[in-house]
């Protein structure tokens, strides 16, 4: 991997005097050392909080959907089957208690859910508008565009999980319902709906509205409280995150590569994609702290989506995320071992999920050699 | 044949051009949405009292959140931003010959998506519990801890972009390594960098979650960072379950405020920070 | 420039700061009481004024488990402890004791627009919604209970609470009384897994969800309904008789649980499916909690600050309770309150000794 400094600085300027250079390295590479600290210090508390969890589960815990904080008593019951009530005090006799039960699937596959639309939706537009600026944008534009979409940052994730409740849920659900094939037309409702199973049954995409819940088939409610919406506006959150970066990002090409390009005979567009594939590692880092944001945002997410521990392939379902599960759940579970041991649980697998992903992602896009306009 | 690929190329240049305009626009529209709704609910509470009055007088106002956001983003950025950015140059600067670079890289992207509640709940057993009680420091530390990645992988990104004949040309005058850094490599992407401090500033000082075990809020005129600490997000947090449509209303009042609060932050370090020609 | 920052300083730290010599009492859990425990502190606040509490609203469980922490000087719970918090209370600092301070209730939201009149439900009926047996609004068994009312073929979307709270927990703990078959299949406790129905975080995101889709029913606090203007039904309690949730009614559950208490020896009783003509069958306490030897304090002005507030908040405090609808204590309850208040300690010294 080629380094941000190509030649040895050190080897050359290791005679100078100076007594910033080695306070300079001490302090960059303590802090460094503090980011590992850091992770160290949230495995330990996450660890201990998360044995009894795991030692009850094991790895069981990966592959099952149930989620159950609470124990269900099973009545004793008579030979005819009926429960038998105490001669005393008249309440059902309980045999013994079937013990909660807890499993990662249905967080791990919403969380997967909701961060691949939030990429999909956030990435290209993103990128678009990055080049907007840097490429098309009169002078006088880029101020104003900047500075709003930088304005889109600066607005806290209550803010976005009340307008998603309040504003974008019930449009999506409602008038903006996707399954409306024929909504533009008026007709009457029966009709309506007919017509939209038939699409959908022809074109193969009856998938998106139908769910399995215990081996039947059943229509899925669009409410407008879905992994979709939810993806929209985690979406929406990641968007300030890569266009700022890639903004600068893009505007750090040297100029002499995009006048090679045209000098080549490029297009506009030729010559854009020159540009990102230059900068392409940089690029990946923004896409990546977007994608962070995404998997671990707790609010938004708690607020816009109806928690559910179901697992479908259409993202018209409500779901739950691992950050909502754990944000909605934790301040009442703070005083039972094991539900919270669970949570627990929850963001240690999130975090190996990140670092696979990072890793493996990283190698994917970026490449092993890949290094950006330091190298040249 | 080649005059249709040209061709062809034309046009897919032209879509784009279009494409990517349309994404500025879509972008900023979604933003106009976004805020006229907020202004439109928020502006409704919003009056001069809601900056000088405590929340426990006749008519509730939020001066002591204000006063505490202010004071704890501060606080956190005072240690967030100089660790995240010294990390920053360790990745960008001090790779080579290095074994921790690849490692710090990773760990830095996943602590970036570490949930905050689980920041605030590290916060929680690591100060409040052996302290004894909650915190402004505790929530300045919690917060901290969400910078520092953010910072320092903005910092890396944007010092690799500093192309490298900038510092073979600083070494060969006789500069230091440091002072390359110092006075070179650094002072050549301020604007990029200031943008990596103001994503995380923007970013901490609407979280609320980590804030909920550190700092825990409190209804009084608190500027002791060794106390419970009020904070805006926390107040809006606990306006927002409160029943009574009056209390919801100082919720979104007490949003826009915030939002203002940031976006006033960042105008004002980007003013003091640009480059003078 | 200088003068600018002095005099926005001195602008900046005008009002109520805590002096250094105050009492300071950090306490926090359930969310529900909230509105009026804010109330209490900023009257108890204006009399006591070296007296400054702090009341941080995040959950029944986070306030137990402060308390644990000793990060909490007291808390508030919808729940009672368990067996298990108490055990824990115990290894940490001795036994609690645990006073209801004000009740409230948890009423059955609905949306359906065209039907004009209140809607009338059963415990069992209301059981089988939830379980999803009952899937249609025109189902027999909620057109018997509303023989006045016509009520359309619409389907049924159960709305429950997606994060955990005090609210699930009397919620499920009633519908488990009325119904064998919820016993056994949802159980009770702050969180529960409902079969079936979309989930909303918190009272606004329930409420949201039944006033956007047709058709809906969720579980809401009764003063987030009066507050928001929502409509809900009317209960059948045991006697037979539908009640409509309020103050009144709840109070009246209160009055019936005397005997339990007396009997459990215990004032976290159960507070729902309470028999009496005039009681409203989903009600329930939310509790005070503090320790029973609050010599760990170290600080006998905070012990006897925590006890002057329980018996302000019990007593004087009980006034404001109907105007912000929650359900005042009835004198038999606030008798058996005052016996608790009376036992909490101070290296071996009650703080509130009986007269």
């Amino acid at each position: 991997m080629t380094a941000a400094v190509e030649f040895d600085s050190e080897a050359i300027t290791h005679n100078r005097r100076s007594y910033g250079e080695p306070a300079m390295r001490c302090a960059a590479t303590a802090s460094a050392i503090v980011i590992l600290l850091m992770l160290a210090a949230l495995l330990v508390v996450l660890f201990a909080a998360a044995v009894p969890s795991m030692r009850r589960f094991g790895m069981e815990f990966l592959t099952t959907s149930a989620w159950r904080p609470n124990s269900l008593p099973v009545l004793k019951m008579d030979a005819r089957g009926k429960p038998i009530r105490d001669r005393r005090t008249g309440m059902k006799v309980v045999d013994h208690y079937d013990p909660p039960r807890f499993g990662a699937l249905a967080p791990v596959t919403g969380t997967a859910q909701t961060a691949l639309i939030a990429l999909i939706f956030a990435v290209p537009l993103s990128l678009g508008s990055a080049l907007f600026l840097v490429r098309i944008a009169p002078l006088w534009l880029i101020m104003p565009v900047s500075f709003l979409i930088e304005f889109l940052a600066a607005i806290p994730s209550i803010a976005y999980g009340l307008w998603g409740m309040f504003v974008l849920g019930p449009w999506m659900g409602g008038p903006a319902r996707w399954d409306r094939v024929a909504g533009l037309v008026p007709m009457p409702a029966g009709i309506e709906s007919r017509l939209s199973g038939f699409f959908m049954r022809i074109s193969g995409l009856h998938w998106l509205a139908e769910q399995q819940i215990g081996g039947k088939t059943v229509p899925i409610p669009t409410t407008g409280r879905d992994i979709l919406v939810a993806g929209i506006v985690l979406g929406i959150m990641i968007i300030p995150i890569i266009t700022a970066i890639s903004r600068d990002v893009l505007r750090s090409v040297p100029p002499a590569q995009i006048e090679g390009t045209i000098a080549l005979g490029a297009t506009w567009w030729q010559s854009c994609r020159e540009m990102l594939k230059y900068s392409r590692s940089a690029l990946f880092g923004a896409i990546i702290l977007g994608f962070a944001r995404a998997s671990g945002e707790t609010m938004a997410v708690l607020m816009v989506m109806g928690s559910a521990a179901t697992i479908a392939a259409s993202p018209f379902t409500a779901g739950t995320t691992m950050a909502s599960t754990l944000a909605g759940e934790f301040p009442e579970a703070a005083t039972n071992d094991l539900h919270r041991g669970a949570l627990m649980e929850l963001a240690l697998i999130l975090l190996i999920m990140s670092l696979a992903f990072n890793i493996i992602a990283r190698y994917l896009v970026v490449g092993k050699s890949a290094r950006t306009s330091a190298a040249h | 044949m080649a005059n249709i690929k040209i061709a062809q190329a034309k046009a897919t240049s032209q879509i784009m051009y279009g494409v990517c305009t349309a994404c500025a626009v879509l972008i900023v529209a979604t933003l106009v949405l976004i805020t006229g709704y907020l202004l439109i609910i928020g502006l409704h509470s919003l009056n001069w009292r809601f900056f000088v009055n405590l929340p426990q007088s006749d008519s509730p106002g939020m001066r002591n959140s204000i006063d505490g956001t202010i004071i704890l983003v501060a606080l956190a950025s005072l240690a967030g931003i100089p660790i995240g950015m010294l990390a920053g140059v360790y990745l960008s600067e001090y790779e080579a010959k290095s074994v921790l670079a690849a490692p710090v890289r990773f760990v830095s992207d996943v602590l970036a998506g570490v949930p905050s509640i689980v920041v605030g709940i590290l916060g929680y057993e690591l100060i409040v519990v052996p302290a004894g009680s909650y915190s402004g420091w505790a929530g300045a530390a919690a917060l901290a801890f969400i910078m520092v990645p953010i910072v320092a992988r903005t910092t890396e990104e944007m010092l690799r972009l500093v192309p490298a004949s900038y510092r073979e040309a600083s070494i060969a005058l006789g500069a230091t390594k440091a002072g390359t850094i110092l006075r070179v490599v650094i002072p050549s992407a301020t604007g990029s960098l200031v943008t990596g401090a103001m994503l995380a500033i923007a970013r901490v000082a609407g979280e609320t979650a980590p804030l909920l075990f550190t700092a825990v809020g409190s209804p009084y005129l608190v500027h002791n960072p060794s106390q419970p600490f009020p904070s805006l997000t926390l107040r809006i947090y606990e306006l927002s379950n409160e029943p009574s449509p009056e209390a919801q209303s100082q919720a979104w009042t007490g949003i826009l405020v915030l939002i203002a609060l940031i976006f006033l932050v960042n105008l004002s370090v980007r003013y003091f920070t640009r480059q003078r020609k | 420039m200088f003068r600018f920052i002095q005099a926005s300083a001195a602008i900046l730290t005008m009002g109520v700061g805590i002096a250094a010599a105050d009492v300071q009492i950090q306490a926090g859990g359930a969310t529900f009481p909230n509105p009026i425990y804010q109330e209490w502190i900023k009257d108890f606040g204006q009399v006591h004024n070296d007296i400054k509490i702090a009341y941080a609203s995040k959950g029944s469980g986070a306030g137990i488990g402060g308390l644990l922490d000793k990060t909490f000087d007291f808390a508030g719970s919808d729940a009672p402890m368990n067996d298990e918090e108490v055990k824990k209370a115990q290894a940490a600092g001795g036994d609690v004791v645990e006073i209801p301070s004000v009740a409230g209730a948890v009423v059955l939201a609905y949306n359906l627009p065209g039907v004009s009149g209140d809607l009338k439900l059963s415990g069992p009926v209301v059981a089988d919604i939830f379980l999803g047996k009952i899937t249609k609004w025109n189902d027999p068994a909620i057109t018997a209970l509303n023989p006045d009312l016509t009520l359309p073929a619409t389907d049924i979307t159960t709305v429950h609470r997606s994060d955990g709270s005090g609210t699930n927990f009397v919620f499920s703990s009633f519908l488990s009384t009325q119904s064998d078959d919820f016993q056994t299949k949802v159980g009770f406790g702050k969180t529960v897994k409902w079969p079936n129905g979309q989930g909303g975080s918190g009272n606004a995101g329930v409420t949201q969800t039944v006033q956007k889709t047709e058709g809906a029913i969720g579980y809401i606090e009764l003063n987030y309904a009066l507050a928001q203007h929502v409509s809900f039904a009317l209960l059948q309690n045991n006697s037979g008789k539908f009640i409509k949730a309020s103050p009144e009614s709840v109070s009246a559950a209160g009055e019936g649980a005397v005997k339990d208490m007396d009997e459990d020896k215990t004032l976290a009783v159960r507070l729902w499916s309470r028999d009496g003509d005039a009681v409203y069958p989903i009600s329930s306490f939310t509790y005070l909690i503090c320790y029973k030897d609050l010599s760990y304090l170290k600080d006998q002005a905070k012990a006897q600050a925590i006890v002057d507030f329980f018996w302000y908040a019990t007593h004087d405090g009980q006034a404001k309770a109907p105007e912000l609808t929650y359900a005042p204590l009835s004198s038999g309850v606030q008798q058996r309150v005052e016996q608790a208040i009376e036992t909490i300690t101070f290296n071996g010294q009650p703080l509130h000794p009986p007269k």
